[in-house]
């Protein structure tokens, strides 16, 4: 009998190359794996989302009024948001590079960018489960007494679109700085700033639903239109650049 | 026709030059190991063979396909085993060549798992996170990996690092159980290792070659000896 | 070898002997266009005052109507920056489709001359609000703009200075370059159409400049775009010579 190490002529092995769908599918799967073996990213995330509340506790414990409070709510939990996922995009890279597995996937025949996707898809799943959490944490703590206006299941919208352009940029940025020193710095210096124009837009939606005074439909639509642009944008430059970023 | 071939291979970036139009042609079946002191430009021509790395000027032919025209074709044709395990560590290590071989598109993929696992011996193992593996056994698990859609090239980055004696004998008997009908390119520091194994020998320095020849020719004494001599330092 | 150097980017002949020359004229330029800006140009259309008078309820002096000539360096110098980064951009382009380092150098030195320009852009601009808006500080679209592009170039730096490959740390600065391009329009835009509650937008009518007030800032945008060309060929001078000396260095080690 022939060893199975031997390249096989009794039993030779089959290879249909799969299509990018189907490689988006297992690379979304063994991110999701790995979530699940480890619970690295939703844990540590969702603590210091948490804790981040408990902080603003004590920072709004001297604010005045109801508006205030309204008025703040939506700057306030986007600082959250912000703060957290670039905790979780930090390390939603570390495992490629660790073992050398990311050329491993160097050496599948595929398109590249498709790594984009699935990472980026895996890290908005991530974002998105935290925020499950932490956004009702934030309206118990914070908005309970004081309330929103009926306007706020909007708000739904803005934390989709700006999750969206988080987990796009954030992947292509978190990409780059795990090859650098002191990588977690990095990213902050290189994010925060990248970002900043989502942040601004995703704060006047937030804030235009939540405090829903008259007009405000129109102030939450411009703010959701460029909100979206620069996801569209920011999205597909990173995709077409992704390639080089990864191959480097 | 040639498994191999590199011709006038040049990598050079602003002033550095890791490969000075390093050529070589290595038939089918044959084994070849790659020698030279460190900053040799080894690993940087293992890369450039193995389409991780593109080379500034000249070509690279593995079964015949160029590298730089058509890298999909080639990549379908090699496998690659090195120092780092290229597995997930937390994943088990049925899911990571369960993912390899997706990512391959290998037809029939639990099947062609479930062979490999038992052909390294780490079938009882199957569903443990490589994280609990010891070196050994990782190492036998990635080749495991890099032999799952069964390449005719298979490259091999110093290998023997980290590996203890044991580990070292166990590799070596699957290497021997995979020669039949692939062609290999090992860089390795182990003179000795390296040597023994090979039919073919490319001594590397500042990355040009010093050295290119089929080993009968040579018995180790005297290959060392030239080793020395014309590389001077840096014989592990 | 040879003809892939004859393809790629040269340095030296007339454009480096034309830089230091460049250079003066440049300042010259520029130096002329402040000085017809505060003798020859009027007031902001011909108003002059003495000592503190109130015009629509806003005290105002001439302290104020002179700050006003600050603006005759500030546009041209963020003009300038901005081109300078974008030719960044450009050679980072350059440079991911060709890999070759020449372009990478380039591209980094546009952005040094780019964070030259920014950082005067910044002080001007400062100085600007301090005066016209009593103000140190205020989060008004094109300072708020200049700030993230400010500090987004910055990373650019720190991001270099945090790769060891030099060819990874290419293709990262690259990347980042262009990102940083077309991040901060999108920044600009948003920041004016948004404006921030706290600050009311200040939207100033510059419409109808006299030929007093084109003159000189063409002239100081003439000189600073000389300025920053001469600049670029300097450095990129001293940089290849620094890295021929590196690579001489390096050989002799061996």
């Amino acid at each position: 009998m022939a060893d199975e190490l031997s390249t096989g002529v009794e039993r030779p092995v089959r290879v249909k190359r799969p299509s990018t769908w189907a490689h988006y599918r297992a690379l979304v799967k063994k991110d999701l794996l790995h979530e699940m073996h480890t619970k690295d990213m939703l844990t540590s995330m969702g603590l210091y989302a948490l804790l981040v509340l408990v902080v603003y506790g004590a920072a709004l414990a001297q604010a005045g009024s109801q508006l205030d409070v309204q008025q703040m709510a939506g700057g306030l939990l986007w600082a959250a948001v912000l703060f957290t996922s670039l905790l979780g995009l930090n390390r939603s890279f570390g495992h490629e590079t660790a073992d050398g597995c990311l050329d491993g996937l160097m050496l599948v025949p595929m398109d590249r960018s498709v790594l984009f996707l699935a990472k980026a898809t895996a890290n908005l799943a991530f974002l998105a489960i935290v925020e499950v959490v932490v956004v009702p944490l934030f309206f118990f703590f914070f908005l309970g007494t004081v309330g929103v206006a009926p306007s706020w299941p909007l708000l739904l919208a803005v934390l989709a679109v700006g999750t969206i352009g988080i987990a796009g940029v954030g992947t292509m940025l978190s990409t780059i700085t795990v090859n650098t020193r002191g990588r977690d710095v990095m990213l902050a210096v290189l994010f925060i700033p990248l970002s900043f124009p989502l942040l601004w837009s995703c704060v006047s939606a937030a804030t235009a639903v939540l405090v829903g005074t008259e007009g405000f439909m129109d102030t939450f639509t411009m703010s959701m239109a460029l909100a979206g642009g620069y996801d569209v944008v920011m999205i597909l430059v990173s995709w077409v650049l992704y390639d080089f970023v990864v191959s480097a | 026709m040639s498994a191999v071939v590199a011709q006038r291979v040049s990598k050079v970036f602003g002033r550095r030059k890791a490969l000075d139009r390093v050529s070589f042609e290595l038939p089918e079946g044959a084994f070849l190991s790659i020698f030279g002191p460190n900053g040799a430009g080894k690993s940087t021509l293992l890369r450039v063979l193995s389409t991780l790395a593109r080379p500034t000027e000249g070509t690279v032919r593995v079964a015949g396909i160029d590298a730089k025209e058509h890298p999909d074709q080639v990549r379908e044709r090699i496998g690659l085993i090195s120092h780092q395990s290229m597995l997930y560590a937390d994943l088990t290590a049925f899911e990571n060549l369960m993912f390899v071989a997706r990512m391959h598109g290998v037809v029939d993929a639990e099947d062609r798992v479930r062979t490999m696992l038992k052909a390294v011996e780490l079938d009882h193992r199957r569903y443990d996170a490589v994280r609990t593996f010891s070196r050994g056994m990782t190492q036998r698990l990635s080749i495991a990996r890099a032999l799952l859609h069964d390449p005719s090239v298979v490259f091999l980055d110093e290998p023997y690092a980290g590996l203890d004696p044991h580990a070292v004998d166990i590799f070596d008997d699957l290497i021997d159980r995979m020669r039949a009908g692939r062609t290999f390119v090992m860089v390795s520091h182990d003179l000795q290792k390296g040597f023994d194994a090979a039919t073919h020998v490319l001594v590397l320095a500042k990355g040009r070659t010093v050295l290119f020849q089929e080993k009968e020719s040579v018995d180790f004494q005297e290959f060392s000896q030239l080793y020395r001599e014309t590389v001077g330092m840096g014989v592990a | 070898m040879a003809e892939n150097r004859a393809k790629g980017p040269r340095v030296g002949g007339a454009l480096d002997r034309f830089a230091p020359i460049g250079l003066a004229v440049g300042a010259v330029l520029a130096l002329v266009g402040l000085v017809y800006a505060f003798t020859v140009t009027p007031l902001v259309n011909g108003a002059s005052v003495n000592g503190v008078e109130v015009i629509n309820g806003v005290a105002v002096s001439n302290m104020l109507l002179l700050s006003q000539k600050i603006f005759y360096w500030h546009m041209p110098v963020a003009a300038v920056s901005f081109v300078g980064i974008a030719f960044a951009a450009y050679y980072a382009v350059r440079f991911l489709m060709t890999k070759d380092a020449a372009y990478d150098v380039r591209s980094k030195l546009c952005m040094e001359i780019g964070l030259v320009f920014v950082l005067c852009t910044m002080v001007t601009g400062l100085l600007w609000t301090r005066f016209e808006w009593g103000v140190w500080w205020t989060w008004e679209p094109r300072l708020t703009t200049y700030f993230i592009l400010m500090l987004l170039v910055f990373g650019y730096f720190i991001l270099r200075n945090a790769v060891a490959d030099s060819e990874r740390r290419a293709v990262y600065a690259s990347v980042l370059g262009i990102l940083i391009l077309v991040d901060v329009p999108i920044c600009l835009m948003v920041t004016r159409l948004i404006p921030s509650s706290v600050h009311p937008v200040v939207f100033r009518a510059d419409s109808g400049m006299s030929f007093e007030m084109v003159l000189p800032i063409l002239l100081s945008v003439i000189g600073f775009a000389l300025v920053a060309i001469g600049l670029f060929r300097l450095r990129l001078r001293a940089q290849i010579l620094e890295d021929r000396l590196t690579a001489v260095q390096e050989a002799l080690e061996d």
